[in-house]
């Protein structure tokens, strides 16, 4: 009969790490997305590193993000893009509601500026949006800015190149992006404390264009070559949800 | 009603006198230690060298002011003797001026001290003996010797001045007894006066005022007359009031030279102290600092640190140059390093937020940029900036963070990608079929964009593609010759 009080005593213990802890529901942010609400377990994590692993660009890896990005720039935060991979278009990001004069894109010259400069804007509090062009960040500077995101009280997004998987990493949430048909994103999770790793969902994103005028006139193909379009490794879910972005 | 010791609306000045100002204005712009060997420092009068001031240890030796040079060697031959500076003494009391400039809007310089003018002044330090304690450790701070003396008028307080700094204010019977009892040979008058008082048995100040005015203006010239009305403050003090300049300006001097960035540290973090007094007494903050860096030999160089203009406590401006400091190259050996700002912004009106959340976040956020800023370098940072133009490449662009653009702008109905790309990048179209990376697909289309027909004669048909792995891109042709490019990226 002794082993309960030693059970509550264990549970009193701040280091003791429980399955699926509520407490953790509190440090999170609405991603505005319900279906990847229930895939983060609420949302994405606040005061943490996010590792944001795609297969390629275009395929609304960063338009996931813009209902975050939109919340923490009316709370006057700042929100830093360190090394984007090409230059963000003004017109959308305000179509957004995102205002401008809350953005502040840092070019980086040497991995070391980029540890540097993305370690200064999480302890910043500043929203940090980071991407590994050139290198892919060794384990310890990860470690680095998971330890200061951690006194932060903005999420931290790192985004990943594909072969980034093959490395482990100090993220408090991993997840790979990816599209196996137009509008429709694919999210795997790798890593998150509190869920066992391997779910799955998929979500829409952008808006199916219903105007297709002339497009049979065009001197162009505008169908997919045949042999790409058979056998897609996933199919189609249920649980598909519209993210309006 | 007479509760408080002192009234209101009586004069009450201060007088801080510096009897070691002469050295510590030659020791003090250098870095060199100069507390334990004994110190002297001398003026040329006549063609002879002699002793003008002299440290505690110099005179434990027996050297005294007005000894002759050769005289105070033979006594104590390892006294370290520097030569007077006029000029430096000034700037010293000018520091210290700003630094009383904080504690009284009345400020006069000496030539060896300053008044500062104390009345009504004891309300905001919550009464004055908080004061003088307050800026007596203020000028503790900067390592001056200061004595201090209490009175009426600006001579009153200048005769009264003691061998140390009271941290307490007499009241005011104690001051007019103590005016009284001074004797009247430290009053400022001629020699001939001086020994008409002597004939006269006078030898106290006290003394000379029993005496009916109307006599004392028979006997003696009107200047006496002067004297003692100014003494008893019935006439104002006419001498120029202190302001604080506008620019400031300082230098460190290191006669040895400095070979190492982190010493430079030292009389960087000096430099700042005196700006932030000099801030302080302005009520303002900077927007720029340019520090000058100036080798033995050669050509000096210069940092500019540019600031948002919310920060201003000296540790914050001296991590900001130290981090600039570190992409500098700099010459191997610094004699002087000096500081100079002429750009500044009134310091906000604080209203301070009960919970603190948002003045600090936007505190954060102005040091992020500053630090981001120092040591990129100002070229990395940069945001995007929106204008009411058709061309995509034009209506949005990335500029200079300190550049605002127009916010006003019409949502467009149109989808529009989160990436552009630096150049439109040319598509391969190979048997009808568009490539970039992949194979393309048109999925919906075309939106005309026009150029400006007077800039350049551009028609463009946007279109949205997206590849087998279900990348979508903005592509476009042009109408002119029928080429494909890709534009845009939805990410």
């Amino acid at each position: 009969m002794s082993s309960e009080p030693l059970l509550d005593s264990l549970l009193l213990r701040h280091d003791t790490w429980r399955g699926r802890n509520r407490s953790l529901r509190k440090h999170v942010v609405a991603t505005g997305n319900n279906s990847l609400d229930g895939l983060l377990l609420g949302g994405w994590p606040v005061s943490a590193l996010t590792e944001l692993v795609t297969q390629q660009d275009g395929i609304g890896e960063l338009s996931i993000l813009l209902p975050t990005i939109k919340h923490y720039t009316s709370e006057d935060k700042l929100c830093v893009w360190l090394d984007p991979p090409y230059q963000p278009y003004a017109p959308s990001l305000v179509n957004a509601g995102i205002p401008l004069d809350k953005l502040l894109i840092v070019r980086s010259k040497n991995s070391k500026e980029w540890l540097w400069a993305a370690e200064q804007s999480i302890r910043g509090k500043a929203l940090l949006f980071a991407w590994s062009n050139k290198a892919q960040p060794r384990y310890s500077a990860l470690r680095k800015l998971q330890l200061a995101a951690t006194e932060s009280l903005a999420p931290a997004f790192l985004f990943s190149p594909h072969n980034a998987l093959k490395t482990h990493s100090p993220a408090l949430l991993r997840i790979e992006l990816e599209s196996l048909e137009p509008n429709a994103l694919s999210i795997t999770l790798h890593k998150l404390r509190g869920k066992m790793p391997g779910a799955k969902i998929q979500i829409s994103v952008g808006d199916v264009m219903a105007e297709r005028m002339l497009l049979d006139k065009l001197p162009v193909n505008i169908h997919y070559p045949k042999s790409q379009q058979s056998g897609y490794p996933l199919s189609k879910k249920d649980d598909l949800q519209s993210l309006n972005t | 009603m007479q509760t408080a010791p002192h009234q209101i609306d009586q004069n009450i000045w201060l007088y801080v006198k510096l009897p070691q100002l002469a050295i510590e204005a030659v020791t003090t712009n250098t870095t060199i230690l100069l507390k334990e060997v004994p110190v002297a420092v001398a003026y040329s009068h006549k063609n002879a060298q002699r002793i003008d001031c002299c440290n505690q240890s110099a005179k434990a030796w027996g050297v005294d002011p007005l000894m002759s040079v050769s005289t105070a060697l033979a006594i104590c031959p390892d006294l370290t003797v520097l030569t007077k500076n006029v000029q430096q003494e000034q700037q010293l009391l000018q520091q210290l001026a700003l630094i009383a400039y904080r504690f009284s809007p009345e400020i006069i310089i000496d030539t060896d001290g300053l008044w500062l003018d104390l009345s009504g002044c004891a309300q905001l330090f919550n009464g004055y003996n908080r004061l003088l304690k307050k800026l007596y450790t203020q000028l503790c701070r900067q390592s001056v010797n200061a004595t201090s003396g209490v009175g009426k008028s600006p001579m009153a307080a200048k005769l009264l001045c003691s061998t140390k700094f009271h941290q307490y204010l007499p009241d005011s019977g104690e001051i007019q007894c103590a005016l009284m009892t001074t004797a009247l040979n430290t009053l400022p008058s001629t020699n001939k006066q001086q020994q008409n008082f002597k004939q006269l048995g006078l030898t106290t100040i006290g003394d000379l005022l029993a005496l009916p005015r109307s006599a004392l203006s028979q006997r003696f010239n009107s200047e006496l007359m002067d004297t003692l009305q100014q003494l008893q403050g019935d006439k104002p003090c006419l001498l120029t009031r202190f302001k604080p300049a506008n620019e400031f300006h300082s230098a460190v001097q290191n006669p040895q030279g400095l070979y190492s960035k982190e010493s430079l540290l030292f009389p960087m973090k000096t430099l700042l102290q005196r700006l932030y007094q000099y801030l302080m007494a302005r009520q303002c903050y900077s927007r720029k600092l340019v520090w000058r860096f100036e080798p033995l030999l050669g050509k000096h160089q210069f940092m500019t640190v540019r600031l948002s203009g919310s920060n201003h406590s000296g540790s914050s401006l001296l991590s900001l140059s130290r981090i600039q400091l570190e992409r500098l190259e700099l010459p191997s050996s610094i004699e002087q390093v000096s500081l100079f700002c002429d750009q500044f912004t009134a310091m906000p009106g604080l209203s301070f937020d009960l919970f603190g959340d948002q003045m600090s976040l936007q505190e954060n956020t102005a040091e992020l940029i500053d630090n981001l800023n120092a040591r990129l370098g100002a070229e990395a940072l940069s945001r995007p900036t929106i204008n009411t133009e058709h061309l995509p490449e034009l209506a949005g662009n990335i500029g200079a963070i300190d550049q605002s653009s127009d916010p006003e702008q019409q949502p467009g109905q149109t989808q529009k990608p989160l990436w552009l790309l630096p150049k439109p990048a040319p598509i391969k179209l190979h048997n009808q079929q568009l490539y970039w990376r992949k194979p393309l697909t048109i999925v919906s289309g075309p939106e005309r964009l026009c150029g400006n027909w007077w800039q350049s004669e551009q028609q463009r048909d946007y279109y949205l593609a997206c590849d087998s792995k279900g990348a979508r891109y903005w592509i476009f042709r042009e109408s002119t010759n029928k080429r494909w490019f890709v534009h845009g990226i939805f990410a």
